[in-house]
C-alpha cells in the first residue's frame, strides 16, 4: 500500500492534536486539582463547564492563565474565551490556529 | 456596658482533639518542633468535593470549624457571621506573591488570590448557609478575635437575635521560619506540658480555629455565658491591674474560680502574668492554656472555647490535669487574660 504525502501530512497533523489534547487534559487536572479525574474521563468534546466538568467562572480565569503561562497565547476578549473554552477540543484547536499562525 | 451573650454552640479545630469525640478525655498532644499544627478533621462531610479541591488549608479549616458550629443549631442561619484573624490564609498570600515574582506580574491564578483576602472564610460561610446579613472580619493582630467579640455584643444589643463569631489561624513553614529569625520561637526541646515554666526568650508556635453561635436571650442549650470583653493596649503593669478591677467591677466583682491565662514561656512578658497571679486570691485556679494551642494572634478564641468547656463539664480536661490535680467545683466563673507580644492584652469573663 502507497501512503500519498498528503495522508502522511494528515496523519501528523492528527497526532499532534491527539498529543495536544492529552497534554491539555493532564494540565486541565493538574491547575484545577481536580481529584479523583484522569485524562481518560474527559471527553474531547463534552462541555467543561456547566455539565462534564462541572467547572465554574473562577476555573475559566484559571484556564485563561494555564494558557497564558504554557502556550503564551493571551485570551482578550472574554465572548471570544467562552467559545475557546467549551472544550478540551475547542481549547486544543485555539492552540494550534495560534500557534499555526 | 454592653449586654452579655449565651453561647448556644461550639466548635474549635485545634491541635488537640478537640473536632471529632470528647476533648475531655483525650491526653495531651505536644509537639517536638515547637510548632503545634492542627488536628485536620475529614473535611468531606461539610464541603462537597468540587468546592474543596480548590480551597487552601486555612479556608478548609474556618469553614468546617464554623459549619460544625451551625449544623444541628437552633440558628444554622445566624444573624450575623463576625470572625477575627491576624493574618488570614497565610498560605494563600505566599502563593500569590510567588507568583508575582516568577510570572513578572503577569498570568497570575485567581484562586490563590481570592483565598488570601481576609473575608474569603466569612464569604464561604455565608455562601454555604445562604446568610445575606451582616458579615465582618476584624484584622487587629492580638485584639482581632476580641473585636470580634464586642462587635457580637454590639450587633446583638441593636437587636440581632443569633451571632456565630470565630476565629480562624494558620502558621506556614516559611512563616514560622522568619518568625524564628526574629525570636518568636524557642529554640531547642521545650517542656510543653509546663511551657509557662519555660523562663528563657520566645514561645512555641500555634494555629486554631473556634467559632460560637451566640444569642442575646438565652435559647435552647445556653452552654455558657460571655459576660464581657476588655482590651488594653500596651499598658504598664500598674495600669493592667486597675483595667481589670475596673473590668470586675463593671461586672459585679464575681468570684473567679478558674483564671486561664496565655502565659506562653516567654520571658519577655512574664512579668505581665506574674503582677496579675498576685491579683487573684489562692482559692482561684490559674491555668494557662498556651501549652495546648501554641501562641497565635487569635489564641484567646481557643481559651474562649476551653472556658466554656469547663463551664459545661464543671472539671478539667485531662489535657489539663497535670498541672492542677485538685478537682473544681461549682465553677461559676472563668476569666481569660491574654496578652499578644506583649502589646495587646485583653480580659475574657464567662459565667456558667
Amino acid at each position: 500500500m502507497i501512503i500519498s504525502t498528503e495522508e502522511t501530512k494528515k496523519g501528523l497533523t492528527y497526532n499532534i492534536m491527539e498529543a495536544l489534547k492529552q497534554q491539555l487534559k493532564e494540565q486541565i487536572i493538574e491547575a484545577l486539582n481536580l481529584q479523583d479525574t484522569k485524562p481518560s474521563d474527559i471527553d474531547d468534546n463534552a462541555p467543561l463547564f456547566g455539565e462534564g466538568l462541572g467547572l465554574d467562572s473562577i476555573d475559566s480565569l484559571e484556564l485563561m492563565v494555564l494558557l497564558e503561562r504554557n502556550y503564551k497565547i493571551k485570551v482578550e476578549d472574554p465572548r471570544e474565551g467562552r467559545k475557546i473554552l467549551q472544550s478540551v477540543q475547542s481549547m486544543a484547536e485555539f492552540i494550534q490556529s495560534k500557534q499555526v499562525a | 456596658m454592653l449586654n452579655k451573650c449565651y453561647i448556644q454552640a461550639t466548635s474549635a479545630i485545634s491541635p488537640q482533639h478537640t473536632f471529632e469525640g470528647e476533648f475531655h478525655t483525650q491526653p495531651f498532644v505536644a509537639s517536638t518542633r515547637n510548632l503545634l499544627n492542627v488536628i485536620e478533621p475529614n473535611y468531606s462531610g461539610f464541603i462537597s468535593p468540587n468546592n474543596l479541591r480548590r480551597m487552601s488549608r486555612l479556608l478548609k479549616i474556618g469553614q468546617t470549624a464554623a459549619l460544625k458550629c451551625l449544623v444541628g443549631s437552633e440558628f444554622p442561619v445566624p444573624g450575623a457571621i463576625i470572625t477575627g484573624t491576624g493574618k488570614g490564609s497565610l498560605h494563600d498570600t505566599e502563593k500569590f506573591l510567588k507568583n508575582i515574582r516568577e510570572y513578572e506580574e503577569t498570568a497570575l491564578n485567581p484562586t490563590p488570590f481570592i483565598q488570601s483576602t481576609y473575608n474569603a472564610v466569612n464569604g464561604l460561610i455565608a455562601l454555604q448557609q445562604k446568610c445575606t446579613s451582616y458579615n465582618n472580619t476584624f484584622v487587629h493582630r492580638g485584639f482581632s478575635f476580641e473585636s470580634a467579640l464586642q462587635d457580637t455584643l454590639m450587633q446583638l444589643q441593636e437587636g440581632v437575635e443569633s451571632v456565630l463569631v470565630g476565629s480562624f489561624e494558620e502558621m506556614s513553614e516559611e512563616h514560622f521560619y522568619i518568625k524564628g529569625r526574629i525570636g518568636h520561637w524557642k529554640e531547642g526541646a521545650t517542656n510543653e506540658t509546663f511551657l509557662a515554666d519555660n523562663q528563657t526568650t520566645g514561645s512555641i508556635a500555634g494555629e486554631g480555629s473556634a467559632y460560637f453561635l451566640v444569642t442575646a436571650k438565652p435559647a435552647s442549650r445556653n452552654l455558657a455565658v460571655i459576660e464581657g470583653v476588655e482590651m488594653v493596649y500596651k499598658p504598664t503593669t500598674e495600669q493592667l491591674g486597675n483595667r481589670l478591677q475596673k473590668f470586675l467591677a463593671q461586672h459585679g466583682n464575681p468570684t473567679i474560680d478558674v483564671l486561664l491565662t496565655g502565659e506562653n514561656g516567654d520571658a519577655n512578658f512574664a512579668h505581665y502574668y506574674q503582677y496579675l497571679h498576685q491579683q487573684f486570691s489562692p482559692s482561684t485556679t490559674i491555668i494557662p492554656f498556651k501549652q495546648l494551642c501554641g501562641e497565635y494572634d487569635t489564641a484567646s478564641s481557643f481559651a474562649t472555647w476551653l472556658a466554656t468547656e469547663i463551664l459545661v463539664h464543671q472539671s478539667l480536661p485531662l489535657s489539663l490535669q497535670a498541672y492542677n490535680t485538685a478537682s473544681l467545683q461549682n465553677v461559676q466563673h472563668v476569666l481569660i487574660y491574654n496578652n499578644f507580644m506583649g502589646e495587646q492584652h485583653s480580659f475574657i469573663l464567662l459565667s456558667k
